[in-house]
């Protein structure tokens, strides 16, 4: 529980969300707050419907019953309040999602051009600038299929970044990874953290969430079961389920 | 550090590859030669019909039952109508010139260079301009001729081009709206698309030329070539959107995810991320369909249009020509072979190239 003495401007707020797959309910009276600033980890089980909650916070899913509200406009079905909060949340995912038939730098400028209406020289600079800030700068010229995945990521990541996003949510970012790329792309998020982004990051990762969570998040069958701070949550779980689950993965 | 210290794969000789595949045991070498032999001879037939015992000038026709070989003269005598059908005489310059605007508006589409909607649009709306003015005349001071005494490779060419033209943006929009969210427009362009794909090109054709003619309104008919191109381009288009779709169905639905998350707007998510994409995976379905539409231009002779097969078949209609029908349907074989031989071509180095990133 994020315990700071100033009260914190609220990012993400979800209340009572309800939201079914046909019959199947995969979330179930979510009530979920970020503070600006603040990074969470959602963690849990496959299919606890963690990706679903933060790909409802981008619209990339509906929800429906309950509310959310991103950065003050409400997610309804009001299309130009979801324009309003697609501009102003990026999203990392799993699968990296890069468009396999532009460059480095055409992934980067696309939306800049298109959304932000840089110009191409613009446009190229700032791309530049997060392209270098994940490390990556002198790959700018090559297709995204002549990368490893660790590159792609992190390309993923200087994409979103370059549309100046106000919270980033990443699904799962190191899933696909071999275990090698998992900390270039680790390290990123680290320093992303560190400059005070907001944040809220669906992975395994628990040395991620020691390290940078103001907050961690236990889901289990599309409920929050427990959250709580890295510390109290890896040392002190008072769920069994949460007991069980860590107790799952951490035993390597 | 030399070049040669790098490890290659052991290279074997093309004298032992060619041993090793065609000679390798007696019953080989055995089948080897008898079909080097059977080939040499059909390829030593067809060149010594078309071209050592040939006659070639128009005058020289006479000789022709001595010769043996191929009778060319019936090419040098009628080519005129061949590749001009009952196109005037005096105007067959205007024809010619439209053919070569035409294909050099087809090669400068291919240049990637134009590869911009700007740029292509303007292109080809100047090829188009440029061809219907010297066909059909009546701007700076051609004479006036209608599209019922077009004929010949012009005719072909420009129903060829124009049922592109029509059917590509119209395949697009088809294969679109199938894949739309909204089951009711989703619906209705899967019956239109299924309704035009379920009936033969004759029967479109036919209902183009004859039957709509009673039913639409007179402002709206137009002329009998252009009702005839928009069903060829309707059918066409029917067909298209299915290969479309299928480059459609094939990018994750990841891609279209990145785009939303970007900011991006429907139209930018369409032109930028998923018809690039949907071009490369269906292109060789893609480029198929170009070419049966090339060849199935013939068609159009059943309602009444002289295109080059059926300007073909007048050439030899008529007195001693009319023993020479092999030499001229050799011929216009040939002109369709270098147009959809080229298309194929074509179609090849556009996949090479699209390939770049894909490993």
């Amino acid at each position: 529980m994020a315990d700071q003495s100033e009260p914190n401007v609220i990012a993400v707020t979800m209340k009572a969300v309800n939201k079914w797959y046909d019959d199947f309910h995969v979330l179930k009276d979510i009530d979920f707050q970020v503070a600006d600033g603040e990074k969470v980890v959602v963690c849990g089980p496959s299919g606890s419907g963690k990706s679903t909650l933060i790909r409802c916070i981008c619209k990339l899913e509906d929800h429906q019953k309950g509310t959310i509200n991103v950065l003050g406009t409400e997610l309804n079905d009001n299309v130009a309040n979801i324009d309003e909060i697609r501009r102003e949340v990026g999203m990392v995912f799993q699968q990296f999602n890069l468009f396999p038939h532009m460059t480095v730098l055409e992934n980067c400028t696309l939306a800049l051009t298109l959304v932000r209406k840089k110009s191409r020289k613009e446009a190229e600079a700032i791309a530049m600038q997060f392209l270098e800030k994940v490390r990556i700068p002198e790959q700018s010229t090559k297709y995204p299929g002549e990368l490893s995945g660790g590159q792609q990521q992190r390309v993923a990541i200087a994409r979103s970044l370059c549309m100046n996003p106000k919270i980033l949510l990443f699904d799962e970012p190191t899933s696909a990874l071999d275990p090698e790329m998992i900390s270039e792309v680790l390290d990123v998020m680290v320093a992303l953290a560190e400059e005070g982004m907001t944040m809220v990051c669906v992975t395994h990762e628990m040395g991620f969430a020691r390290r940078v969570a103001d907050r961690v998040i236990f889901m289990d069958a599309g409920e929050i079961v427990e959250q709580n701070t890295p510390f109290e949550f890896f040392e002190n779980p008072t769920n069994e389920r949460t007991k069980l689950f860590l107790s799952q993965i951490l035993q390597h | 550090m030399t070049e040669a210290s790098i490890a290659l794969p052991p290279q074997t000789p093309f004298s032992q590859r060619i041993k090793k595949s065609l000679f390798a045991t007696p019953l080989d070498c055995l089948l080897t030669l008898i079909c080097a032999f059977f080939f040499t001879y059909i390829i030593y037939l067809f060149v010594d019909w078309a071209f050592l015992s040939s006659i070639w000038r128009a005058d020289d026709e006479p000789l022709c039952k001595e010769a043996g070989g191929a009778c060319w003269s019936v090419i040098d005598a009628r080519h005129r109508i061949i590749f001009f059908g009952l196109f005037p005489f005096e105007e067959h310059w205007r024809s010619t010139l439209a053919c070569a605007v035409m294909i050099v508006t087809f090669i400068a589409s291919c240049v990637p260079w134009f590869w911009t909607t700007m740029k292509l649009s303007a292109l080809w709306i100047a090829g188009f301009a440029t061809f219907y003015i010297l066909m059909h005349g009546g701007l700076f001071g051609l004479s006036v001729i209608t599209p019922e005494r077009w004929g010949g490779l012009a005719l072909t060419l420009f129903i060829f081009a124009a049922v592109s033209i029509i059917g590509m943006p119209l395949s697009i929009v088809l294969a679109l709206g199938r894949r739309s969210k909204l089951p009711v427009i989703a619906k209705m362009f899967g019956l239109f698309i299924d309704f035009f794909r379920s009936l033969p090109l004759l029967t479109i054709l036919f209902t183009a030329a004859v039957i709509t003619p009673f039913v639409l309104p007179g402002w709206l008919q137009g002329d009998k070539l252009y009702r005839v191109i928009v069903g060829f381009a309707i059918f066409f288009a029917a067909y298209q959107a299915e290969n479309i779709r299928a480059g459609l169905q094939a990018i994750p639905s990841g891609q279209d995810e990145a785009g939303l998350t970007l900011g991006l707007n429907y139209m930018q998510r369409v032109t930028r991320i998923q018809l690039p994409q949907a071009f490369r995976n269906s292109l060789p379905a893609v480029v198929n369909q170009f070419v049966i539409t090339f060849k199935e231009t013939s068609i159009v002779t059943i309602v009444g249009f002289f295109e080059i097969l059926a300007s073909g078949s007048a050439a030899f209609g008529t007195g001693q020509w009319t023993v020479h029908y092999i030499e001229v349907y050799v011929f216009i074989g040939a002109i369709y072979f270098v147009f959809v031989f080229s298309l194929s071509r074509y179609g090849a180095y556009l996949e090479r190239k699209l390939r770049v990133g894909h490993g």
